[in-house]
């Protein structure tokens, strides 16, 4: 099947019509102290999926708030009572001298969480797969990410051994190896991505120590303070020296965004761009400009209009996702047979707790 | 009845066009070369899409979709089609705004009683499993507490003058360096060496003493762990790293009101030991530098230098005691000036128990804290 107006992706939305949705959304969620919370997600996605067109129809979300809520209270459950028994066993040893133990549990539980977060990670993608129709099919995984979630630690310790060197290494290898085990259909997805596309991009963070240090020295020469033994005073007024703090930090914290961004667009650019589902090419075109657009676009959204704007930055989201999304190639509707990959039906309760996105 | 649909069979991607044909109970679907069903009404469920179509899938079949254009549908079977799920369970039976205005009538209470519940359930809570609870959270303090003979004995009778009941199980000294006192679970309370070296007089230490005093006589520590416990649950009680913990409990917060009450004990105690509240109000204003007759004669000589320090010291009282005006006042106002007060210590106790931590040579040294 080829595509007429020349992009198979496509959205149609408004936010006229979306509002209506968060809008309720946000005074249900309100009401019920945030247990609507994954209803609301729900009626979100459902309104930008069935909004969002590829090739000659809509995608359709099929995921359900109460399955969410399952998984949050399955992670309360698994993850919760374990670290409600942390908190306070933790304090006791720290107060009784047992140091030692402490920071061996405290370590335990830190290898445990970022364990289930590569899990998290994986299984999210899994589980928006499997809820994701289009034509009456699905995608998914037939793995659960258990193993994912070791490679995820090993890739990510040995890629910052190094000097954080290895770092784009570990998220190119992990995309990869996260998006060999899905599928849509009857098909598996294939990524090869390749490290070196987004390397350089990547050597730009190295910059970030001098702008700390930057930051370590006008805030001693703005306000005074001690360096070693060193008292430091400074004759600016509070006021200035406040300011001039204030300007430098939103300053680097700016440029470190900038460099995030830049890295962040070159990412997705070869990772969406080596993905390929039988006869289906894909490719990301957001630039970093794009991405800068997207990124003052929702500061403005939000501080313009005191902060309401908030709930209506998942459909912006969305829309600049789809909106750059570009496939080519062609499909089988016959040969695209339903999904045989089982699914989950705990939603994303470990991605939710921990507050990851998907991608 | 009869009406033209398009379908997905969920089993490939191809879109079929159809006739759906049915009676009272079920229907079928004809296609050019093809024909399913039959399916029950009652099991189709209607989805919320916008759009120009109505689309309906099937109970237990995924992927399965008939949709037709929302203004074709004859009126006959439009009674038969399940109505749009939009909210989701009761709220759409009952309307958006009705439901809520019982959701937030149930959101009110939960608040009401999430927030004063602790306060509740504390004093219900027996004495002797927050007895055992506290020992096995505190132990020994990890060997820290200080003792001499001498300091030691000074600490007991600052204790029995101030807390002439025994209504603490416990009362010690700690080496660390901090300015802090605090009560723990199981009616333990800790001054902290740091708060020992900064006070001027016993009186101060005695004031502090007694506000510690009320809070375990509130039991306001049982309720302060019980609103942590609390919130762990809610907030999935994955906030907290093992290293902020120790601080959390140092410092478990108790609220304004309870803080207030804590202070009227503290000058009750005083005022039946005999014990001056001046020294007590003076030790607030030197806690808080905002306070008159402090700020204004502060220079920056090198000879002030421990000024800023004693500054930095002070913000570990003031992170759980929040020093104010007010406070500072409530305990100046209860000095009785017709009364002759009675130190709280003699001079050589109260040496005895400012040098108790340094002359004690088996307490775990001050670096050893493991924060
Ligand atoms: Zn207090």
């Amino acid at each position: 099947m080829e595509d007429q107006q020349g992009s198979a992706f496509g959205f149609d939305g408004t936010w006229r019509e979306y509002a209506p949705i968060a809008f309720t959304n946000l005074l249900l969620t309100i009401v019920t102290l945030g247990f609507y919370r994954f209803w609301a997600t729900t009626r979100t996605r459902r309104y930008l999926w069935s909004r969002t067109r590829f090739i000659d129809d809509r995608l359709e979300w099929t995921g359900t708030g109460k399955e969410l809520f399952l998984g949050f209270l399955m992670v309360l459950v698994l993850l919760g009572l374990p670290f409600l028994f942390l908190q306070f066993g933790v304090q006791a040893l720290v107060i009784r001298g047992f140091a030692g133990v402490a920071m061996g549990t405290g370590f335990a539980a830190f290898v445990l969480i970022f364990y289930l977060g590569g899990v998290a990670r994986f299984r999210a993608v899994r589980y928006r797969l499997s809820r994701t129709y289009w034509h009456g099919i699905r995608g998914g995984s037939d793995d659960g990410g258990w193993k994912y979630g070791w490679s995820y630690m090993w890739r990510n310790v040995v890629g910052m051994i190094p000097l954080y060197l290895m770092v784009p290494w570990a998220m190119i290898s992990l995309w990869n190896e996260r998006w060999n085990k899905m599928s849509f259909g009857p098909h598996g997805f294939r990524c090869n991505a390749r490290v070196k596309p987004v390397f350089k991009r990547f050597l730009l963070f190295y910059l970030a120590p001098f702008l700390l240090a930057i930051i370590g020295v006008a805030y001693v020469a703005t306000i005074g303070g001690f360096i070693g033994s060193v008292f430091l005073h400074t004759n600016y007024p509070p006021v200035i020296a406040a300011i001039a703090l204030v300007v430098i930090i939103v300053g680097i914290y700016a440029l470190l965004g900038l460099i995030a961004l830049a890295y962040y667009a070159a990412f997705l650019r070869e990772g969406i761009g080596a993905l390929r589902l039988e006869n289906l090419d894909f490719q990301f075109e957001a630039t970093t400009d794009d991405w800068l657009k997207l990124f003052f676009g929702d500061i403005l959204l939000v501080v313009g209009t005191l902060g309401i704007g908030w709930i209506f930055l998942q459909y912006r989201h969305w829309k600049f996702f789809i909106t750059h999304l570009e496939a080519y190639g062609e499909i089988d509707l016959n040969a695209l047979t339903q999904s045989t990959t089982r699914e989950s039906q705990h939603g994303e309760g470990l991605l939710d707790a921990m507050d990851v996105g998907a991608f | 009845m009869e009406a033209e649909v398009w379908h997905y069979d969920g089993r490939n991607a191809n879109r079929w066009g159809a006739r759906l044909a049915g009676d009272a109970t079920s229907f079928r679907l004809i296609g050019g070369s093809w024909e399913s069903g039959p399916y029950a009404w009652a099991d189709l469920a209607a989805l919320d899409l916008p759009g120009a179509d109505a689309v309906f899938g099937l109970k237990e079949a995924p992927g399965w979709r008939i949709g037709l254009p929302q203004d074709a549908i004859p009126d006959g079977l439009a009674a038969l089609l399940p109505r749009k799920v939009r909210y989701g369970g009761f709220i759409d039976r009952i309307g958006l705004w009705k439901a809520s205005a019982v959701l937030a009538s149930i959101a009110a209470l939960a608040v009401f009683v999430g927030v004063s519940a602790p306060g509740w359930i504390a004093p219900v809570v027996p004495q002797s499993f927050e007895d055992n609870l506290g020992d096995a959270m505190v132990g020994d303090f990890g060997g820290r507490f200080c003792a001499t003979p001498q300091g030691s004995a000074a600490l007991k009778a600052l204790t029995t003058r101030i807390d002439p009941d025994a209504n603490a199980r416990s009362i010690e000294v700690a080496n660390i360096p901090m300015v802090n006192a605090v009560a723990l679970p199981g009616r333990r309370i800790v001054i902290f060496d740091g708060l020992l070296q900064q006070a001027k007089s016993p009186d101060e230490v005695a004031g502090v003493l007694g506000h510690e005093l009320g809070h375990v006589e509130h039991r306001d520590t049982m309720a302060a762990l019980l609103r942590q416990l609390g919130l762990s649950v809610i907030l999935g009680g994955m906030n907290g790293t093992a290293g902020s913990n120790i601080n959390a409990l140092l410092s478990l917060s108790y609220g304004r009101e309870a803080e207030h009450e804590a202070d009227l004990t503290a000058i009750a105690k005083m005022r039946a030991a005999n014990i001056s509240p001046l020294p007590t109000a003076d030790f607030f204003r030197r806690m808080e530098p905002a306070l008159p007759g402090k700020g204004a004669k502060r220079g920056r000589n090198k000879g002030e230098r421990s000024d800023l320090e004693d500054e930095a010291q002070a913000l570990n009282w003031l992170a759980s005691h929040p020093s104010s005006a007010s406070r500072y006042a409530l305990f100046a106002d209860a000095h009785d000036t017709r009364r002759t007060y009675a130190p709280a210590l003699q001079p050589s106790e109260w040496r005895a128990l400012r040098t108790m931590c340094a002359s004690d040579k088996k307490v775990k040294p001050v670096g050893a804290f493991g924060l």
